[in-house]
């Protein structure tokens, strides 16, 4: 055991000696991931900013844009006020308000009976959303309106005398359409974006030093090293034990730094520090496979660094490192779940959305533990045939 | 003519490195892919609907109402348990339960509330259930109809139901009309199109920089103090240096931007303003890189250092998301990097059918960074190759 643990630690010193070593595991992703929590720091919040341009000044228009200002869209829409329609325009044009809506003259006539002039959302190529939003709120209002105008025609249309018509409009005016909504809002924690990148980027530098260790791995080989420590009283099994730990006590304080980090200064949160820790261990597990996969698979310095780099960057473009997997397509979320870092995210997904303990982790780190699994066994394999070769 | 050899020589040795075409061509057209497929759809509201295990007609018609709205993006789900963790890990803006009893409350005249799940904070939830409001409301005008109907004149809820779609297609309903006054976009157009470009710039640039570790390597096996001592004089290597790993940049370049226009439908806009700023951005990227070839003392530092510098002036300059979503300060910042501008002029081009006129402030901006970048990579690689050559 001493003998495996001065392997790891001459190892580690080694390392640790390269600045450009602490560059890719502890300062890149702590970089990379304030830059996240600083671009998004305040835009997790959907706003639209809607004008209203009241050209009917009757009490259906003033109801719509109670609508847009009652209690349900308080934190999401921010109305101004239009005198006209051309005003309207150059403040959508100039990006003053996301979309408009302009309801015409005569609206409040057309709740009688009669015609208006079509209610006009003017909306921006760039607020795609937010015009939705103001087309699905006017939508909403005027489709009272139309539903009592409809009854009455569907009631002329089931045999109801026409001479009946302004009777059947002033009884159809009190009626309340059937269905409704009704808004719940789940008890979770939303996820912030820092509790997801925080992680996949530590998760990304990290996989990164698959290929130096790879690298170091054949270095010492052509210098001599390996051959020599293996003419030493020490098995060639003390010797991988060794660099295993080294490997992976550096991935762990690499994805220990960043999320410390995320957490500490850019206040990322996760329901579970144990599920966090889990998650961070099985991944640095992981990275030692891989590592030792690579170390099999190739005999030269420069195969190592190319299959690493190509292995690594397969995985985090699977696994969703760059990309927000939930705001992905859902096959490219079921193909994250063939990475052992998709499982991973999977697992700070619901840890940053308030799931605890096993329910969060448990999948994720069976995920991570039957990738790992999958990989030493072949590499054991490709050993094994090396050796009888 | 010496200069063109050293070209040739590098040239030869990159394309003929597997590897270095991964990252030239595959790995770009990967990220390509699953950012394009990632960023469509932005302009519909994710909802997730759960029919009720055995719906009648009248909610089947209102779950496919829901599905073939235009400003939702829907998707089924066997139980609420699994729409709502889609919802909590915020794969869904919004989830309908469309309520199990819906036919026999509406045929009984009583109001039903469809239950819309969201997450509370932090998500456009409000707006989607606004979205879903709507359908709704349309759908009701026609429930509302055939009870009134059925109330005043008689016949069954289903044949007045029948009746209503007659009228409501006859009729001269109250009309939502949609106008897009401001048509010239501050984004990149969405999927591919916003994938290709915005890869483009942060490959190439990655790519020139990676090219600073071969060079790193060049110099560390002697190869520079051989080829000096031929004499082949140091502003000749430097030139065929640079030369080589320019005409790298374009060809990656070119790759993307044919393989975008052929595989994915990007249009590039107006070939001569495209072309001239690939040609720039080609020269920015090799500036950085024969820099880094000078600078760094071995090739593991820059394997290192530059794709961590790459991807980091990528998302300050616009490669992972758009400047226009971050806040004013950060864009700013964002325009320090080469890339914000090359993503700008991109914009200019996809977006708003820009010339070369349109985008010569960028190019301009741009050409003052290649400069700066080449004569300072230039003299640096000049000044080693010079005072140490085989270090």
């Amino acid at each position: 055991m001493g003998v495996v643990l001065a392997i790891a630690a001459k190892d580690l010193r080694q390392r640790l000696r390269d600045r450009s070593a602490w560059v890719i595991v502890f300062l890149a992703p702590v970089l990379i991931s304030a830059l996240m929590a600083l671009a998004f720091n305040n835009n997790s919040e959907f706003r639209a900013n809607i004008g209203v341009v009241d050209l009917d000044r009757g009490p259906a228009a003033a109801g719509l844009t109670r609508v847009l200002t009652s209690p349900e869209l308080e934190g999401t829409v921010h109305v101004r006020s239009y005198d006209d329609e051309s005003a309207a325009r150059r403040a959508v044009d100039a990006g003053g308000v996301h979309a408009a809506i302009v309801v015409p003259r005569g609206f409040t006539q057309a709740l009688h009976g009669g015609t208006a002039a079509p209610v006009k959302v003017l909306d921006s190529v760039d607020f795609g959303l937010q015009a939705q939003l103001a087309r699905a709120v006017t939508e909403s209002y005027v489709a009272q309106v139309n539903a009592d105008r409809l009854s009455v025609a569907t009631a002329v249309a089931a045999g109801a005398p026409q001479r009946d018509v302004p009777e059947l409009a002033a009884k159809a005016a009190l009626l309340r359409l059937p269905e409704e909504v009704r808004a719940e809002g789940l008890p979770d924690d939303a996820l912030k974006v820092i509790s997801y990148f925080g992680p996949s980027m530590g998760m990304f530098f990290v996989l990164f030093t698959v290929g130096f260790g790879a690298r170091g791995y054949f270095i010492e080989q052509q210098q001599g090293t390996l051959d020599r420590i293996a003419a030493a009283p020490v098995g060639r099994g003390a010797l991988l034990l060794g660099k295993s730990v080294s490997t992976f006590v550096y991935s762990l304080a690499g994805l220990a730094t960043v999320t410390l980090v995320s957490w500490l200064a850019f206040g990322a949160s996760w329901a579970d520090p144990l599920g966090v820790a889990a998650l961070s261990v099985a991944m640095a597990v992981c990275v030692v496979c891989l590592t030792a996969l690579v170390i099999a698979l190739v005999r030269t310095e420069q195969q190592a660094q190319g299959l690493a780099s190509i292995l690594v960057f397969a995985l985090v473009l699977l696994g969703g490192n760059f990309v927000f997997a939930s705001g992905s397509t859902p096959l490219i979320r079921r193909l994250a779940l063939f990475t052992p870092n998709g499982w991973a995210l999977r697992g700070f997904t619901d840890l940053g959305t308030g799931v605890r303990g096993w329910a969060a982790v448990g999948a994720p780190l069976l995920g991570i533990a039957a990738f790992s699994a999958a990989v030493a066994l072949v590499t054991a394999l490709l050993l094994r045939l090396r050796r009888t070769a | 003519m010496t200069a063109l050899a050293v070209t040739r020589a590098t040239l030869t040795r990159v394309l003929r490195d597997r590897t270095a075409l991964f990252f030239m061509v595959l790995l770009p057209v990967a990220i390509i892919v699953v950012i394009g497929v990632t960023v469509s759809g932005f302009d519909q509201f994710r909802i997730g609907l759960v029919p009720a295990a055995r719906s009648g007609p009248v909610a089947q018609e209102l779950v496919s109402e829901l599905r073939s709205a235009p400003g939702l993006r829907t998707r089924t789900y066997e139980s609420a348990e699994d729409a709502r963790t889609a919802l909590r890990r915020a794969e869904l803006d919004a989830v309908v339960l469309v309520p199990a009893g819906l036919d026999a409350d509406v045929r009984a005249g009583r109001t039903v509330g469809v239950r819309v799940l969201v997450e509370p904070t932090g998500s456009a939830g409000h707006g989607a259930v606004s979205s879903v409001s709507a359908v709704v409301a349309g759908h009701g005008a026609r429930l509302q109809a055939a009870a009134f109907a059925g109330d005043q004149a008689g016949g069954t809820f289903d044949e007045n139901l029948a009746l209503a779609r007659g009228a409501e297609r006859a009729s001269s309903p109250l009309v939502v009309q949609a106008q897009t006054v401001n048509g010239e976009s501050d984004y990149l157009p969405l999927g591919y199109s916003y994938s290709t470009p915005t890869m483009l710039v942060l490959f190439v640039f990655i790519n020139a920089l990676a090219g600073g570790a071969a060079i790193v390597a060049t110099r560390r096996t002697g190869v520079y103090a051989r080829a000096l001592a031929a004499p082949v004089p140091a502003r000749t290597l430097v030139l065929g240096e640079t030369l080589a790993y320019f005409l790298l940049a374009v060809l990656q370049s070119l790759l993307i931007v044919g393989i975008g226009a052929v595989a994915f439908d990007v249009a590039w806009g107006d070939p001569l303003a495209a072309g001239v700023l690939i040609a720039v951005w080609a020269l920015v990227g090799t500036g950085a890189g024969v820099l880094a070839g000078a600078l760094f003392r071995t090739p593991e530092q820059v394997h290192a250092i530059g794709p961590a510098l790459g991807i980091g002036m990528g998302m300050l300059g616009g490669c992972m998301w758009p400047l226009a979503l971050v806040p004013d300060w950060l864009r700013t910042a964002g325009h320090a990097v080469p890339q914000a501008w090359a993503v700008d002029a991109w914009t200019t081009l996809l977006s708003r059918d820009g010339d070369l006129p349109a985008i010569l402030g960028d190019l301009t901006v741009l050409a003052g960074f290649a400069v700066a970048l080449v004569t300072l990579a230039s003299l640096a690689l000049r000044h080693r190759l010079v005072t140490s050559p085989g270090s």
